[in-house]
């Protein structure tokens, strides 16, 4: 692996300060030199990139992530395609999620039991491309819950997009199944969701025993559990339960404020609300007119939604980017749109967006001493951009504005050379 | 995709004459031009393409495997291989398709697969851009019979996941297996007809009833697929032959009449020894305990000294002889199939040319392409490796990875020549120039 020197680029770091210019010297994985203004870095041997005033910062990180979603419209069309496709499927998505420059992602459920821990494995041995990721289990679920896909006259768990568990020891069993595979996060639906008939986002159904078996289960193993909360019983549920990390939390009351604001040191929220956007304005093609989103109940739940997270906001408590990216009306890569819907929906500075995915993104992947900031010593996941996020963040999710993207020292989209250039297009 | 226009490269066009020195126009997927000229001489650049000099790289049709196993894992044993998980192995085929795309095998022949639908869903991959390989053509698991080469179960794990090969009794259980796999959208079914010493089953035995046999052709014929057949044994041979089986892999132990059958229907067969598997098997596979004591008990070192003998046999009768077969083993690992064409030379004589074309020419009808493929002619899909060096003069250079210069597959390179990067780009030329070397 040989050394890399950018020149000549703003650097925005991710940490929150306003980007400044100068040099980045990236040794093995690691940033080993970040210098200020255009006080020269010696090269040393390492390949200098001259980044004619190009943007530096963080790789991103996807909080809320389901590579095993595959762009179908409903989670039966997900879940019937076949393992040995899935498993392709799951990789093409992890090199595409990398070149997009989500250089981390938190897995937030797969659609059949091993499809995230292969994926990560095979990430991790080199085998395929792919962002840092934390392999996460089905979504377990209950009987007629959200992630229940068996029909009455087709009762096999085969057919179930989720896991469905009754009883605390039902639950022990299946987590402790997961756990076996290799998981490094249990993901438990606590709420249902608008589009399941009987079990919408209102709906909390699991009990707490339940809850505390899988709970205790995943601490003995030192890992952790991720749930689906869109209404207000099932956050505080989660937070009853010691749960740090919570996707959606659209419905939320003071009680509810105040008990994530009391755990805002350790809670994440990922909201996803991309989802929410997309069925009510982006669905139609796929058979969701905004009428039928709005008789499902989105537009109550996009209102509720944005007043609970500014609040949140407000509140300091964390809320990152990502969720429920891989539906035909939400498909996988515009995954940046998240950043621009935090400015525009719910208050967020544009460098309050950046903070979301590179400095949070490295406290979310449990790595906040060496991930998510420009800084000396830290891992090298660095995307070279052309043009200023703070001023447009659209930027982000545009292919030929991410000049590079590089995850942990080794380019995964290396910067365009002029030579090369033409090669591009032979090939 | 841009055209490219390969300049000053000696040309081999796969129809058995010596190479001469040209130019090579690719266009879209195929050959578009194709000229001789002098060496050094400067060609005219073509509008639109990218002008490779190839400085007197010797350019050849890509090569065709005629018995592959990307879900070989490459271990010593096919209980090893049936044991991976189906995620990790669709993964592990995965890899290999590109492998073997790599080291310039642009077309290959699917000759069993270790899953059931590990094959099909390769093809359809490769064929939809999901991932690179070379084209290919997807086989079934291998039909064997209870006890036969691929029945891995053991008597107290009857499952049959724990079988390698699918395994059918009785002319119903054939006809619904094939019909099966057929459903699966493979292109060929893979038959077991003869034994395989190291499994227990020595090589010579046959196994399944002609009447099996006769159902496995006729159900597979009526979906529009191939036969394959792993047959080691005398009979199984002309077994192949008397049933219209096209594809014959092995053939080891062919007696005079064998030898003469195949001759009287040359045109129908083909013969892909996987010799390979017997000659590092006889004395590259120690290391994973089979001593050269081992195999001789196990039989090999008397199958080798057969084999060469019908391969010799069958080469002088102008039976076609393909190479390939076999690797994915531990010690006939993926990546290394250029071996064959070495062993054709050293061990049944053919001359390199011979060898050569026994992977150009003869691998258009393998992938049932006809005269597409195999060639550099205009008109041909264009598969093309360029070589540093001269394979005629040795042919284990194509065992080099990096004297594969570059591997273009419907013409598109898979791995495009080395740039001279500080050469500077000339502005305002028709065309970039760039060259492989410096």
């Amino acid at each position: 692996m040989s050394d890399t020197l950018f020149t000549n680029v703003r650097i925005l770091d991710g940490s929150g300060t306003l980007p400044y210019s100068g040099s980045v010297l990236v040794q093995g994985n690691r940033i080993r030199q970040v210098g200020r203004s255009t006080a020269p870095i010696s090269p040393a041997g390492a390949t200098v990139i001259d980044g004619a005033g190009a943007t530096l910062m963080p790789g991103m990180c996807e909080a809320h992530t389901h590579f095993s979603w595959n762009d179908a419209a409903t989670l039966a069309g997900i879940q019937t395609m076949p393992l040995e496709e899935h498993v392709l499927w799951c990789a093409k998505v992890a090199k595409k999620y990398l070149e997009t420059g989500f250089t981390s992602c938190l897995g937030a459920a797969c659609a059949k039991p091993r499809l995230d821990v292969v994926t990560r494995n095979a990430i991790n041995s080199g085998q395929i491309p792919g962002p840092r990721y934390l392999a996460a289990s089905q979504e377990i679920t209950v009987p007629g819950g959200l992630g229940d896909e068996t029909l009455p006259h087709l009762p096999f768990p085969e057919f179930s997009f989720g896991v469905n568990v009754n009883g605390a020891e039902d639950m022990r069993k299946v987590v402790r199944m997961f756990l076996k595979y290799g998981v490094d996060s249990i993901k438990l639906n606590l709420s249902g969701d608008n589009f399941v008939p009987g079990a919408n986002s209102h709906t909390t159904w699991m009990t707490d025993a339940e809850v505390a078996a899988a709970a205790e289960e995943v601490r003995m193993r030192n890992k952790r559990i991720i749930v689906h909360a869109r209404s207000a019983a099932s956050v505080k549920q989660a937070l009853r339960h010691g749960i740090r990390l919570i996707y959606h939390a659209s419905f939320t009351d003071t009680e509810t404020l105040d008990m994530l604001e009391a755990a805002r040191d350790e809670v994440f929220v990922a909201p996803g609300i991309a989802i929410l956007y997309a069925l009510l304005n982006e669905a139609e093609p796929f058979g969701v007119t905004r009428e039928t989103a709005i008789s499902w109940g989105y537009q109550e739940e996009w209102d509720a939604a944005l007043e609970s997270l500014s609040k949140m906001h407000k509140r300091g408590i964390r809320i990152l980017p990502g969720g429920d990216y891989g539906f035909a009306f939400n498909p996988h890569y515009q995954n940046a749109r998240d950043l621009e819907f935090f400015v525009k929906y719910l208050g967020f500075t544009p460098m309050e967006a950046i903070r979301s995915t590179t400095l949070y993104g490295g406290q979310i992947m449990m790595q906040p001493h060496e991930l998510g900031v420009i800084k000396e010593g830290f891992l090298a996941d660095l995307l070279l951009v052309d043009g200023d996020p703070l001023a447009n963040l659209s930027i982000l999710r545009d292919p030929k504005r991410l000049l590079a993207v590089m995850k942990d020292g080794r380019f995964a989209k290396a910067p365009e050379i002029a030579s090369q250039r033409a090669w591009g297009r032979a090939a | 995709m841009s055209d490219v226009l390969f300049t000053n490269v000696r040309i081999f066009d796969g129809g058995g004459e010596a190479p001469v020195t040209g130019d090579v126009l690719v266009q879209g997927n195929r050959i578009s031009r194709v000229v001789k000229t002098g060496y050094g001489q400067r060609s005219q650049p073509v509008l639109g393409a990218t002008t490779i000099d190839g400085a007197g790289a010797f350019l050849m049709p890509g090569m065709v495997e005629a018995h592959t196993h990307f879900s070989w894992n490459d271990q010593p044993s096919l209980d090893a291989i049936q044991r991976m998980p189906p995620e990790e192995h669709i993964l592990w085929c995965a890899e290999v398709a590109k492998r073997y795309l790599d080291m310039g095998w642009t077309s290959c022949v699917g000759a069993a697969t270790a899953k059931p639908r590990l094959d099909v869903v390769i093809r359809n991959a490769i064929n939809d851009g999901t991932i690179v390989g070379p084209r290919y053509l997807a086989a079934s698991q291998e039909i064997t019979v209870p006890g036969g080469l691929g029945d891995t179960t053991a008597p107290h794990l009857p499952q049959p996941e724990f079988a390698f090969g699918a395994i059918v009794s009785g002319a119903e259980e054939m006809r619904r297996c094939v019909r099966m796999f057929a459903k699966y959208g493979v292109d060929t079914l893979k038959i077991n007809l003869s034994g395989e010493s190291i499994t227990g089953m020595p090589s010579e035995m046959s196994q399944f009833t002609p009447e099996e046999i006769a159902v496995c052709v006729q159900e597979a014929k009526a979906w529009g697929k191939r036969v394959a057949a792993h047959a080691r044994s005398t009979w199984s041979v002309k077994e192949c032959v008397r049933q219209g089986i096209e594809v014959i892999y092995h053939a080891s132990f062919c007696d005079e009449e064998a030898l003469d059958l195949l001759e009287a229907h040359k045109f129908e067969h083909f013969v892909a020894p996987g010799l390979a598997w017997l000659i590092n098997t006889c004395h590259n596979a120690s290391q994973w305990g089979l001593t050269r004591e081992v195999t001789q008990k196990m039989g090999y070192h008397r199958e080798l000294e057969a084999a060469i003998e019908s391969m010799k046999g069958l080469r002088k009768r102008g039976v076609r002889i393909l190479p390939g077969g076999d690797y994915g083993f531990a010690w006939t690992p993926h990546g290394s199939n250029a071996k064959d064409l070495e062993y054709f030379v050293k061990y049944i004589g053919m001359s390199p040319m011979e060898a050569l074309l026994s992977a150009t020419a003869w691998g258009g009808p393998m992938m049932k392409m006809g005269k597409q493929l195999g060639y550099i002619r205009e008109g041909c899909l264009a598969d093309i490796l360029l070589i540093d060096g001269d394979p005629l003069a040795d042919i284990t250079i194509l065992q080099d990875k990096s004297r594969i210069l570059a591997v273009m597959k419907d013409g598109e390179f898979h791995r495009a020549p080395p740039v001279g990067a500080a050469r500077p780009v000339r502005t305002g030329a028709p065309a970039t120039v760039t060259r492989w070397a410096a």
